[in-house]
């Protein structure tokens, strides 16, 4: 069953076209991941999904019905670019969010509540969110973004700029959102990320949608040929090996691809002959990061951008 | 458009802007600051600079000279000490010579005039002034008067007429103003209506320039804290400006009212008693007219304004951006200064019905004369027709502008952003 359907979306800018045709679902229950880098497309899905933008194509069917107001009311979204007003008050801002969503009452009061302290911020009920820490506005901009109790939780980049505290905080929030059987959908360019939470993504590159489904046959299908090792030793003579397309070193891992599935068990035999000490070997394994630098170009430019991250 | 989301928004607006101290310390300080610059002026004109002011008159014959010293040692500022007038009586052949002698104290300042008054004074009333500054107006327009006074006399005397005669011929004319109206008794007007026309006028001009730039600053904030797409996620811009706007407008109209109370109780009550040249012929019905034509007013102002603050990026170019809206507060302000004295002319009369001008002139022309109550019910639809005008347009703009992010628009690209599918 799916929860959202994404269906021909494009929209435009101008000469720039932001997305283009872009089709996907995100079944009940899951973490759905959309991957891609800066400026791929990301946040124009997200918002069209959102219906802050109006497609120029295609729409989007919330469970069968096309989306409008009544879906801005079940979702709970964490902009990339996160603003909180300022000069209000901790417990207001959260109360003005909720109220802003139909949500009000004595009942939503005492869960804000509850929230602040679940995240240590009880005693800055009253302070004013300028006075707040840089983190502890982060823990307010989650709070606000689920307090509402939302059944689809919509986050763009959400662990861009957070500190590792954070980054756990939030992880653990979508955990349990999940295991309340909620939707959450999140978008990122950090593989790794994505890798270790979701269970189904499209990847958008340049406005297209590359590729989409459930990262596990993903995962199955792109890593036949695909094997990561962990090893001591020198393996350069893999290098223009004839058994052996390419090989990427991601620092911990190393990632080889064959020619052919077949040649596995060849490629394992040819380490430990040549005297590498092969302290891990995980055949049909490949990262989603691997993955998306076959589907969407050069290395360097990816590398570049995790860099920078 | 106006639903809860909309009252939500109206409601963190008036609790960020009621209770703040800033709109506190404006509705108490705008007031004192009114009433401060008029002291201020009239204290400022009581320096006419003019004292120890020393004057000499000069006539061609004995008699008149002195008639013009026992007339002026009358006079109020010559008898405290203000002016000092010395007399003189020589013939106008030697006055050059005269004048040449004075030279010196002349350009000093020690003698800050001398005025000559030939015996054709007398029959074409052409008076002489030599002075280092023969423009100083304070000087010759206090003693204009005076110099007229004794050659009138000095005229009739020599007609044989009676004292009477004279004390009307001194008289000058006092237009006393009955205002006609369908109300049967014609009733005198003062000043009082004029004054408070260019009050009205004036406080319309400040507040929304004020609630403009206030508006345009929320929007702002909003816009560059990135806390719109929060807002958008929830609630669509056209309920955002609504409420904005709505919660604005609230306050202005609010803080008009409270400075309009003091009016209120000197027409309503008797506790105040005005001299009778001062008195305001308004009713409750003129400041409740003011007020609803204020409210449309702010929303069309706010709407435009928060317009401008949604496609800018930055406060700087925002302020930079905002001229086009200012000159539509600005052009009809002056206009309507500037016709006010006469309230019936066509210019004003004719602006009070064009869009954005009528907001600010047709208060002040109803103060100041009679306007027939269609007009003004005529002034009320051009503002709401406006409004429906503007807004599909402005909140496209705003719903455009309010997500953009990037360099400074031209205004050829904010036009294109219309033709975007929002």
């Amino acid at each position: 069953m799916n929860a959202l359907e994404v269906k021909n979306l494009s929209k435009s800018f101008g000469d720039l076209k932001a997305v283009n045709n872009a089709s996907f679902v995100v079944p009940e229950g899951s973490i759905f991941g959309l991957i891609g880098r800066n400026g791929a497309g990301k946040t124009t899905t997200i918002r069209m999904m959102m219906n802050i933008y109006i497609p120029d194509e295609g729409e989007v069917i919330l469970r069968g019905i096309k989306v409008g107001q009544e879906f801005k009311n079940k979702v709970g979204y964490l902009p990339e670019e996160r603003g909180l007003y300022k000069k209000m008050k901790v417990l207001e801002t959260l109360l003005y969010f909720a109220e802003l969503k139909g949500v009000t009452g004595k009942a939503v009061k005492k869960k804000a509540k509850e929230y602040l302290e679940r995240f240590d911020l009880t005693d800055r009920i009253d302070s004013k969110v300028e006075d707040l820490s840089k983190g502890n506005q982060q823990k307010i901009q989650f709070i606000s973004t689920i307090l509402h109790d939302p059944e689809f939780i919509i986050l763009d980049e959400p662990f861009s700029g957070l500190d590792p505290i954070n980054t756990n905080l939030l992880k653990e929030i979508i955990l349990e959102k999940k295991k309340e059987g909620k939707v959450i959908i999140f978008s990122t360019h950090l593989m790794d990320f994505a890798e270790k939470m979701c269970d189904h993504i499209a990847m958008i590159d340049h406005g297209n949608i590359i590729l989409n489904g459930s990262l596990s046959e993903i995962k199955q299908k792109y890593s036949q040929r695909n094997v990561s090792i962990n090893y001591e030793g020198d393996i350069s003579f893999l290098n223009g090996h004839p058994i052996v397309e390419k090989v990427a070193d991601f620092g911990n891992t190393t990632g080889i691809t064959v020619n052919d599935p077949g040649q596995i068990q060849d490629l394992l035999k040819l380490l430990v002959e040549r005297g590498v000490n092969v302290k891990r070997f995980d055949a049909h394994d490949i990262s989603l990061h691997e993955i998306f630098i076959d589907l969407a170009g050069k290395e360097e430019d990816i590398l570049e951008e995790v860099k920078n991250v | 458009m106006f639903n809860y989301r909309a009252i939500a928004v109206i409601k963190r607006e008036l609790r960020e802007k009621l209770m703040s101290k800033a709109f506190i310390l404006m509705t108490i300080l705008l007031p004192v600051f009114m009433i401060g610059i008029i002291g201020f002026q009239t204290w400022i004109m009581s320096f006419e600079g003019d004292k120890n002011t020393k004057i000499e008159i000069i006539t061609e014959d004995l008699s008149l000279t002195s008639k013009f010293e026992s007339s002026f040692n009358e006079l109020s500022f010559v008898k405290d000490t203000t002016y000092t007038v010395s007399f003189n009586t020589l013939s106008s052949a030697g006055l050059k010579e005269y004048i040449d002698s004075k030279k010196q104290l002349l350009i000093d300042e020690k003698l800050h005039g001398v005025i000559f008054i030939p015996d054709t004074a007398l029959t074409n009333k052409e008076v002489q002034y030599y002075s280092k500054t023969p423009n100083n107006r304070t000087i010759t327009e206090k003693l204009e008067g005076p110099i007229n006074k004794v050659l009138l006399d000095q005229y009739f005397s020599e007609k044989g007429l009676s004292e009477d005669e004279l004390q009307f011929a001194r008289m000058e004319v006092d237009i006393n103003g009955f205002k006609v109206s369908d109300e049967d008794e014609f009733k005198e007007e003062g000043f009082g209506n004029l004054i408070l026309s260019y009050i009205f006028t004036f406080l319309l001009y400040l507040s929304l320039i004020m609630g403009g730039q206030m508006m345009m600053s929320s929007v702002q904030e909003e816009k560059t804290s990135k806390i719109v797409e929060v807002l958008l996620s929830s609630i669509q811009s056209k309920e955002l400006m609504t409420g904005k706007i709505l919660g604005g407008a609230i306050t202005s109209t609010f803080q008009m009212a409270i400075w309009l109370i003091p009016i209120i109780l000197l027409i309503s009550t008797t506790w105040f008693v005005l001299p009778p040249e001062l008195t305001l012929d308004i009713t409750l019905f003129h400041l409740i007219y003011f007020l609803i034509n204020f409210f449309l007013g702010l929303i069309i102002f706010l709407g435009l304004f928060g317009t401008v603050g949604a496609i800018f990026d930055t406060a700087q170019d925002a302020q930079s951006g905002m001229w086009p809206v200012m000159l539509l507060i600005m052009i009809p302000f002056f206009i309507s200064f500037s016709v006010l004295r006469n309230p019936s002319n066509a210019v004003a009369e004719i602006s009070s019905f064009v869009p954005f001008a009528t907001v600010i002139v047709m208060p002040g022309r109803m103060v100041a004369g009679d306007v027939p109550l269609w007009q003004l019910i005529a002034s009320i639809f051009v503002n709401i027709g406006t409004v429906l005008a503007i807004f599909p347009v402005a909140g496209k703009i705003y719903r455009v502008g309010i997500l953009r992010t990037g360099k400074k628009p031209k205004w050829s690209e904010v036009i294109k952003w219309l033709k975007f599918k929002y």
